[in-house]
């Protein structure tokens, strides 16, 4: 193993027996052996990654790749197949927060319990047991039982232990969603406190936004598989491209061709919230690059330009369009009517298609959807559809919020 | 050795899991851990009514015979059926924080000993208020005895906890086993009492001469026989490193049969 390094994976492989109904006891072993056949499954597939001393890396990967098993097999919870996993220091996990807490006694015996379980020695803990206190602001209640505690004190505290606990190396498995927001932003500050410290940090999360905040490199963990090492934001952007297009496959597999969809309440094969006359009707809609590729996934400050394609029962004399854009919380972030945009709608027979085009996507990051609406003149629904597609925006800018603000900035 | 050594980096998490165990154990209790004296002094009253009022078995002080037997028994058998359980009881830990996995059935058995160190007081005490006495120099003996049971205890814990992971079933079949191995072994009645063409049988039970040297030392106030003592001490030590073994193999696969 090289100096330099803190965690080292060399060919790792990792099976995992499949049974189809397992039974644990005798008799289920004696009686029924035909359920204990089992397939063979490799979670890690032939992984190699070095992580060096003082480096933070987040692993990403859909659900079941084998991301959390990368993080068991350097913790020592399991043991690879076949290959070699090296690690080189002290390691502190957040995997499980208030491991051995007994309900029954106060926080402070309880941190005591807890920090042990690291591999903390009663000295160690003695000099940290103020900070822990400190840090899960417990404050007076810190001598009652624990199971007077709500949930989010109880998590509080476990958190606040293992994050004091003198590691070389920290491992954390999505969990930087502990109790309140500014809690949160406490943890987060005290996480990257850690690394300036100089603490080998590996996060595996679904919150790509934290590890670019953190992390100094990614690894994309794809069916037991690296698919790619590199600089968080290069990865990311990657990743989530192939998500949306695996999405989309599927989507496409589901339903066949894509806009085809007919049915009063579905729209493109998918279920939706719909509603009006049906004497417009949307039958699909396509999301552009400026190059005129189909794309799902932008960057702020680029161009995106939504087709909308629909068909029109009778002549309409004058209609109105309508496009809303929501977050996936259902804020409204923007929208905006033909009329206020004070574009030309008349005449709609022979017409089939509606465009909108964003010269500047001004929102910095996030996942949103599409609203559509077509009124008549006299402001009836012809067709309302909410969330008729959805897209990604990555935030390259650096900038932080929910919008992109043009600014000029200079000292005089 | 490097487990050797992770093991003494570790050693907090022993104490700590062993004072978890014994405080709150009794904790949400009225009388708290004066149970912890209270039980065996029960147990006492028990065994004293049943033994010299309802069945006489002719031997003097039966409660004490009885009583000095038991209290260690009572430790060999808590350890072998709960350690046998402590792995799957504390399966999330295991699934999520890396740690000697042998702490857990080590400091499960260090607080059942600890246990019965509580009741030896009340043996004492016992042993001084009735007027029975104690000689003094075989007392001396009583540590090394202790010793021994908690190694071979360990020994068997280590064994059945691993294995109780990959067979549930295990759980249940270590009751009955200790219940058998209790009438097996010389707790309620003395060795004599066994008819001469079974004597070498029960000899091989590795409890009987540990139960014997207790009683030698407690009831018959003499120093126990050297060759009772080795034959346990032996025992003691080969059990220890079989589990040691045997639970260093099978925990590599606890979390993915847990």
């Amino acid at each position: 193993m090289k100096n330099e390094n803190s965690i080292e994976l060399v060919n790792v492989k990792k099976k995992f027996k499949i049974y189809a109904d397992k039974g644990n006891s005798m008799k289920d072993k004696m009686l029924f052996w035909k359920r204990n056949q089992y397939e063979d499954h490799w979670v890690l597939d032939d992984i190699s990654f070095a992580i060096k001393k003082g480096e933070a890396v987040g692993l990403i990967g859909r659900n079941g790749c084998g991301k959390s098993t990368t993080l068991k097999l350097i913790n020592k919870i399991m043991y690879p197949t076949d290959g070699k996993v090296k690690v080189n220091g002290r390691v502190s996990s957040l995997l499980e927060l208030g491991a051995g807490f007994h309900p029954d006694m106060t926080g402070r015996e309880n941190i005591y319990t807890n920090a042990s379980i690291f591999g903390m020695t009663k000295k160690e803990i003695e000099e940290k047991i103020d900070d822990i206190i400190a840090f899960s602001e417990l404050d007076e209640y810190i001598d009652n039982p624990v199971r007077t505690y709500s949930s989010g004190m109880y998590m509080r505290l476990g958190f606040s232990v293992a994050i004091n606990v003198r590691a070389d190396i920290l491992l954390i498995d999505e969990i930087l969603a502990v109790g309140d927001m500014s809690f949160q932003k406490k943890c987060f500050k005290r996480l990257k406190e850690i690394k300036n410290a100089g603490t080998t940090i590996v996060i595996v999360s679904h919150a790509l936004g934290q590890i670019e905040q953190i992390c100094d490199r990614c690894i994309w963990i794809d069916y037991g598989k690296i698919r790619r090492i590199g600089k968080p934001m290069e990865v990311h952007a990657e990743y989530l491209k192939e998500l949306e297009k695996r999405s989309q496959q599927r989507m496409q597999a589901l339903n066949g061709e894509p806009g085809t969809g007919n049915d009063s309440n579905t729209f493109c094969g998918r279920e939706v919230i719909r509603s009006g006359s049906g004497q417009l009707f949307f039958t699909g809609v396509e999301l552009f690059d400026r190059d005129g590729n189909r794309e799902s996934v932008f960057q702020t400050g680029e161009y995106m330009r939504a087709e909308y394609t629909f068909t029109a029962a009778k002549e309409i004399h004058k209609a109105e369009f309508a496009v809303r854009i929501y977050g996936d919380d259902d804020t409204h972030y923007y929208g905006s009517t033909s009329v206020i945009e004070k574009s030309c709608t008349e005449e709609i027979q022979g017409k089939s298609k509606f465009i909108i085009e964003f010269e500047k996507l001004e929102l910095l990051e996030g996942d949103f959807m599409l609203d559509v609406d077509a009124l008549d003149e006299n402001g009836e629904v012809l067709d309302r559809i909410h969330d008729t597609i959805r897209f990604c925006i990555q935030n390259t800018t650096g900038r932080t919020g929910i919008c992109n603000m043009s600014s000029t900035w200079k000292l005089e | 050795m490097d487990k050797l050594k992770e093991l003494y980096a570790y050693r907090q998490m022993l104490i700590s899991l062993v004072k978890k165990d014994l405080r709150g154990r009794y904790k949400a209790s009225v009388l708290g851990f004066f149970w912890t004296f209270i039980n065996p002094l029960l147990q006492l009253l028990v065994y004293t009514v049943v033994f010299s009022v309802v069945m006489r078995a002719g031997i003097e002080k039966f409660y004490i015979f009885v009583f000095v037997a038991l209290v260690p028994w009572i430790f060999f058998s808590s350890a072998l059926t709960g350690g046998a359980n402590i792995i799957v009881m504390n399966q999330d830990m295991i699934q999520k924080i890396y740690f000697p996995r042998i702490v857990l059935p080590i400091s499960y058995v260090t607080s059942c000993f600890v246990n019965m160190l509580f009741s030896f007081i009340v043996i004492f005490a016992v042993l001084f208020v009735t007027g029975y006495g104690f000689n003094f120099t075989a007392c001396l003996f009583l540590p090394l005895i202790m010793i021994i049971e908690y190694i071979f205890a360990l020994g068997l814990a280590l064994i059945t906890s691993a294995c109780t992971v990959y067979l549930r079933d295990l759980e249940h079949i270590l009751g009955i086993v200790s219940m058998a191995w209790m009438y097996m072994s010389p707790v309620v009645y003395p060795l004599s009492f066994i008819p001469k063409e079974l004597q070498s049988v029960f000899q091989l039970n590795p409890m009987a001469p540990i139960i014997t040297a207790y009683r030698d030392i407690l009831y018959y106030k003499q120093i126990p026989q050297m060759q009772t003592l080795l034959l346990a001490t032996v025992t003691g030590i080969v059990f220890v490193c079989v589990g040691c073994f045997v639970f260093e193999r099978l925990q590599r696969g606890f979390v993915e049969e847990l």
